[in-house]
């Protein structure tokens, strides 16, 4: 029986710091979503129907009754577990105390019991050196910096994906890297329509000071994002992403004014860039 | 051994009784109002007694001291001289003991919608009430410990084990918590600052929890419940153990009321640790109570009273599993400020103290006035329409709690708020508060039929007034100390029991107070953060007044959501002239700790005199009163006095021209607000308010944050 409990106790010991090195410790709250939440949720809730249902058959009356004749694995268990003493035995255990007429019994404290008592108090001490000790866990001011660490770095990716980028924010770049780029995807993509030097065949000259929807990075990028489905311009937004939106709408920025041959004549309104402090 | 003749007095019981049951009425009714007001606010006609603010501290302090108190009271003066074999040591305490607790009662009940309040959780009470509720409370405890004394028991019973340490525990904490500096009658400010007088407070709060809601209530179990099953307890040995164990440890566990605030780590760690270890204990009284009744479970089908108990003895087991659980940082950082937590109490408030309550009153009642109960039917109904009632209360505010959280700490794919505007949050949890309202009114339905049932069973019976009971006197034996036996003999001798449990109960709280007050290094100071100027102090008690406290926090916690909704986290240092703190519990409006300079004062103006004009759809009520109510220039002195003398850095003799520039800081506002067009006057308390508000969480935005760490 010993050899028994000394085993039992490990395990427990080994769950509690498993408890400890997983999930009970820091909040991570970008992670907190609806669905974990659910998820622990109905984890505790089954985990105290569990524990409801485990009280309520260990220590049911019918069980109690059958006696040592069936010694089935489970009932041995239970009895480990529980050192409840048969009810008709209860005349032996009563002590000796009465107050008004209220009698006690001497019934041992259930092991299990125990085990959850001093099974917390151990995980207390295991937590207490953990965070203020080894200094191994995450105190709150850490936990808060891992949290915007984590992101800030999220923000960068997003800023590299050009999430952030829209009509509102968008700016000309005249990187070469960039402007090459947003040469590709204009032959590729625009050319069809616009023609190779952005001369105009079916769609409207690029080089022009003349622009229908306006000029200017904003209404290039709005345009190329969204189109003009009524006179065929197509929305480019679920093909190119933002980043390449930008590119080559900063491309088509350059051809300004380059005279190219075959050029179609002007449309729209002259555009003339708004004066802006910088 | 002749028998000594002698009798239980039934008459303070009595008075307990029918006091408990009328207080519950009123306390329940208070509570039912303030849960329509979440959802309609109009439901305080107007008038300034009726705001939530005010009238939310009343239903707390009249179901846990009113209610819950003198059911404690009916059931120790009942238990108590039955365990004891005697009549209880004297009449006048018992009698000083009732009135004074009910004129305690009655005080609160007209001080607290005054708006005369400390705004300390479930310690509201002004000064003058504070003394009289210590000399009552003596008074209880001495005629409790000559009780004792004198009993014709050898030993003392584990029900008084609970009683003798609910007295000292809630003696020790309400004159530690209540140490304040007067500044006139009705109005004082507490000793401790900020971060301390945080943790002295909720040291106090949880364990009143602990020590007014529980104690005696166990106590009376292990009384109530054997006598209703005739069952005897199940585990002397349990008893012994769950009842030290429990008194040791509960008394640590008062910081998970302030994880990740602004109180030290180690405190808050503490916190966690002891609350999860009070698992056991806690349920070594659940597991001994529901024991108990092994043998008797058949007689739980036919007998309201054990039905009454044993959904009582649950719900304690499940709110002192949840409790542990909210004490986990990752569960609380979910819980904390949301309905989860008023779920949470309920279970605990309305399932095992008031089915308990129920229960013990349907059991004793009969018994006291000589005649069987009523009706069974009746008792019945209510038990259905009181378990129907708290699911219905505790599953709605359950969702609503977590939902809400989560919007608040929902992003956007961008890294955005998705829930930018709070009251997007609070407008979305309406319907489960009108839920929440009917279930409640269920509850408060129950109380009806109970009053009628035990009124009923009263008038068929005779009143038992002084019950007749003989037994041996005390015969003093010689005993000595032996191996296995020590508790036996430490129930002999209630003196050194009443100590050992004092020790008992003050090393958590020895622990943890002390080195937050002494050591200087858990509150790092920051150099830029100033004592509030005169009008901002004014404005500051019309906050404390109104119980914007009650909706309102001033803590951001140190989470990417709440930076990023309210601005940088809260240090400690910030809250060093903070008498009291106000950091709050619930956050049925935003928290407001960096609401300074965030609007415009007339934003303020016009929202106090009606929140509708400026949020559309708010449940805030307004307070239209607070522009026609002049500031209370002649108290300025006496504040700066009493802020001086426990610590403020306010110059000697500045009290004398504090309102020179009280009148100057307010004209400021005042103008400002008339050149944006209201008809604003500078000597109303609109604009101490609005002066304070603006000066919140803005003394770390002047330079560097800390000067030291």
């Amino acid at each position: 029986m010993k050899s028994i409990n000394k085993i039992l106790f490990a395990a427990f010991f080994i769950i509690i710091t498993l408890i400890n090195h997983s999930f009970v410790f820091a909040e991570t709250e970008t992670a907190v979503d609806l669905d974990k939440v659910m998820k622990t949720m109905l984890a505790v809730t089954l985990i105290i129907i569990a524990v409801v249902i485990w009280l309520f058959v260990v220590y049911s009356e019918k069980n109690d009754n059958e006696g040592i004749l069936f010694k089935t694995p489970f009932k041995v268990f239970k009895q480990y577990i529980t050192k409840m003493s048969p009810i008709e035995k209860e005349s032996e255990m009563l002590l000796h105390h009465k107050y008004d007429g209220i009698e006690e019994l001497d019934n041992r404290i259930p092991p299990w019991f125990n085990f959850l008592f001093y099974g917390t108090i151990i995980w207390g001490i295991i937590y207490m050196l953990v965070f203020h000790v080894f200094d191994d866990g995450q105190v709150q001011s850490k936990e808060y910096e891992a949290e915007m660490n984590q992101a800030a770095v999220e923000r960068q990716i997003l800023v590299k994906t050009g999430a952030f980028l829209n009509e509102e924010t968008v700016t000309a770049l005249s990187d070469a890297a960039v402007l090459l780029e947003g040469k590709e995807i204009f032959i590729k993509n625009c050319a069809s329509c616009h023609g190779q030097n952005g001369e105009g065949t079916v769609g409207s000259n690029l080089t022009d000071d003349f622009w229908i929807h306006g000029g200017g990075i904003k209404n290039i990028f709005t345009v190329v994002k969204y189109g003009v489905p009524a006179k065929g311009m197509i929305s480019w937004q679920t093909q190119l992403a933002p980043r390449k939106m930008q590119a080559v709408s900063s491309y088509i920025l350059t051809l300004h004014g380059a005279n190219p041959p075959n050029a179609k004549a002007p449309e729209g309104e002259k555009w003339e860039e708004p004066k802006t402090n910088k | 051994m002749q028998a000594e003749k002698f009798s239980y007095d039934n008459q303070v019981v009595k008075q307990f009784i029918i006091a408990a049951v009328v207080f519950a009425i009123v306390g329940m009714l208070v509570g039912l109002i303030i849960a329509v007001q979440l959802y309609m606010p109009e439901l305080n006609f107007g008038i300034a007694y009726l705001t939530f603010g005010r009238i939310r501290a009343l239903h707390t302090n009249a179901v846990i001291f009113a209610f819950v108190g003198n059911i404690i009271f009916a059931g120790v003066y009942y238990s108590l001289q039955r365990v004891s074999k005697t009549r209880m040591w004297s009449n006048f305490l018992s009698q000083f003991h009732f009135w004074g607790w009910q004129l305690i009662i009655v005080a609160a009940a007209i001080s607290l919608p005054l708006g005369f309040t400390t705004s300390k959780e479930y310690a509201e009470l002004e000064w003058p009430i504070d003394i009289a509720i210590a000399v009552v409370w003596l008074a209880f405890g001495a005629n409790l410990l000559g009780t004792i004394i004198k009993r014709r028991e050898q030993h003392m019973y584990v029900a008084t084990w609970f009683y003798i340490a609910t007295f000292v525990t809630v003696t020790v904490l309400h004159v530690v918590n209540s140490v304040e500096i007067p500044v006139g009658f009705l109005k004082s400010y507490p000793v401790y600052a900020g971060v301390q007088d945080a943790l002295v407070q909720w040291w106090y709060g949880h364990n009143a929890v602990a020590f007014f809601l529980t104690t005696p209530y166990l106590g009376m179990m292990y009384y109530f419940l054997p006598k209703a099953a005739n069952r005897p307890v199940y585990s002397y040995r349990l008893s012994i153990l769950h009842f030290w164990a429990l008194i040791f440890i509960y008394i640590w566990a008062g910081p998970h009321h302030l994880l990740y605030s602004a109180l030290p780590d180690w405190a808050q760690s503490l916190g966690t640790v002891f609350s999860i270890m009070l698992i056991a204990p806690s349920w070594g009284g659940m597991i001994n109570g529901l024991l108990t009744l092994r043998g008797a479970w058949d007689r739980v089908r036919d007998n309201p009273v054990l039905k009454f108990m044993v959904v009582a003895v649950t719900a304690y087991g499940m709110a002192t599993f949840e409790g542990p659980l909210l004490s986990l940082k990752n569960v609380n950082a979910i819980a904390h400020f949301t309905d989860w937590i008023i779920a949470h109490v309920h279970i605990g408030a309305l399932g095992w103290n008031g089915m308990l309550s129920f229960g013990i009153l349907y059991w004793m009642v009969p018994k006291m006035w000589g005649t069987e109960l009523y009706s069974k039917k009746l008792a019945n109904v209510h038990f259905w329409i009181s378990t129907l009632g708290i699911v219905f209360y505790a599953v709605p505010m359950y969702w609503s709690g977590i939902a809400q959280s989560l919007m608040w700490k929902q992003f956007t794919p961008l890294g955005i708020l998705q829930y930018p505007n709070f009251l997007e949050t609070t407008l979305q949890i309406i319907p489960m508060h009108i839920i929440r309202s009917i279930g409640g009114l269920l509850f408060f339905i129950g109380l009806f039929l109970l009053g009628h049932n035990l009124r009923m069973t009263a008038k068929q019976g005779r009143f038992i007034k002084n019950e007749e009971a003989e037994a041996a006197p005390l015969v003093k034996e010689i005993d000595k100390l032996k191996r296995g036996m020590i508790h036996r003999w430490l129930e002999k001798r209630p003196v050194k029991f009443t100590l050992l449990s004092l020790l008992a109960i003050s090393i958590g709280g020895l622990v943890q107070i002390i080195p937050t007050i002494v050591i200087k290094s858990n509150i790092p100071t920051i150099s830029s953060v100033k004592p509030y100027t005169p009008l901002e102090l004014q404005g500051r008690d019309i906050y404390i007044r109104e119980g914007c406290n009650a909706c309102h926090s001033q803590l951001v916690r140190p989470f990417r959501s709440e930076t990023e909704r309210y601005g940088e986290y809260s240090k400690a240092g910030e809250y060093v002239y903070d008498h009291p703190f106000l950091w709050g519990s619930k956050r049925t409006g935003p928290d407001l700790m960096r609401v300074g300079k965030k609007y415009s004062n007339l934003w303020h103006y016009l929202h106090m005199e009606d929140p509708l004009s400026m949020s559309p759809g708010s449940i805030m009520p307004p307070y239209p009163w607070l522009l026609t109510e002049n500031i209370d220039t002649s108290s300025t002195a006496a504040k700066i006095n009493a802020m001086r003398s426990i610590g403020v850095p306010y110059e000697k003799g500045y009290e004398n021209f504090a309102n020179q520039d009280l009148v100057k800081q307010a004209n400021e506002i005042a103008e400002d607000l008339i050149k944006n067009g209201v008809p604003a006057e500078p000597d109303k308390n609109i604009i101490a308010l609005i002066a304070y508000l603006q000066r919140l969480g803005t003394d770390i935005k002047v330079n560097q944050p800390e000067s030291k760490r």
